[in-house]
């Protein structure tokens, strides 16, 4: 049983890497085939493999096999779920930011700083 | 609760978060650094106590922030030094935090710039962190805690404007 934190290491590892990005940035606009993922990486086709394969382990790609096509797409949920840690920690420093934004508030409401 | 903060994480092992305040540059240097002030924005889990809040603002000087439980006991020590101070623009200093009586559960380099324009302040806060690991637990760690402190603080400010 792989638990939500595990599941997320390997969607940030397998993030991690330059043409891993690339090749989700291409699956972005849909589906496409190996081949087609590997020609703008300058890879071959066992190499574009290998990064595919670290992204199914991460379930950010699924891959099909359509006669000696290779077809992979994107899975949002992976992706929405790392973004959703960040947000959390996004959250959690604003909020610090704003009590520290109304200290600076009090500051320049003191007569006594503002004579200095 | 989307305005202000922008972070990111350009590098395996940075996350890096930028904020403009609305206040001049010797005054949120002052309110970063100050012991005195530090514990009354300073994030607190959800009915802990800092207790401890001291420091030296100096290079090499160390600071000290504890916190207790609601129960009062000990739970939380984030302690370190300062590696660099060019107030009111730069400081930089180690993190190095404790809970409870298990040991340091990491160390971390924060780096705080300061900008001034037409009276205020652009912040740009890098942590730095030794593993990419680290970095990452760093960020996951933030979503239970960051649910609730966030909308504590936020409610705690708004219970003083009303």
């Amino acid at each position: 049983m792989v638990s939500a934190s595990d599941r997320l290491d390997l969607v940030f590892q397998a993030l991690s890497n330059p043409a891993r990005r690339s090749i989700v940035e291409r699956l972005r606009a849909g589906e496409c085939n190996l081949t087609e993922l590997a020609a703008p990486l300058r890879m071959t086709f066992p190499a574009a493999s290998k990064h595919v394969r670290v992204l199914e382990r991460a379930r950010l790609v699924k891959r099909r096999v359509s006669g000696r096509e290779h077809l992979c797409r994107l899975e949002a949920k992976p992706l929405e779920e790392a973004n959703a840690f960040l947000e959390a920690f996004r959250e959690r420093w604003e909020g610090t930011f704003q009590a520290l934004e109304g200290v600076l508030e009090q500051m320049k409401a003191d007569p006594k700083r503002r004579k200095r | 609760m989307q305005r202000g903060l922008e972070v990111a994480t350009p590098t395996d092992t940075t996350i890096v978060m930028k904020r403009t305040f609305d206040a001049p540059r010797e005054l949120v240097f002052e309110a970063m650094t100050d012991p005195a002030l530090i514990p009354k924005w300073i994030f607190s889990p959800p009915g802990w106590t800092m207790t401890t809040c001291e420091g030296e603002l100096r290079v090499g000087g160390k600071y000290r922030w504890e916190w207790s439980d609601e129960n009062g006991v000990p739970a939380l020590t984030i302690h370190g030094q300062n590696l660099e101070v060019d107030a009111p623009r730069r400081i930089v200093h180690t993190e190095t935090m404790e809970m409870g009586s298990c040991g340091p559960i990491g160390t971390l380099v924060s780096a705080v710039d300061l900008e001034e324009e037409g009276g205020r302040t652009h912040m740009t806060m890098t942590l730095t962190f030794d593993s990419k690991e680290a970095r990452d637990g760093a960020i996951q760690s933030g979503m239970a805690q960051g649910m609730e402190a966030g909308y504590q603080q936020m409610d705690a400010l708004l219970a003083e404007s009303a």
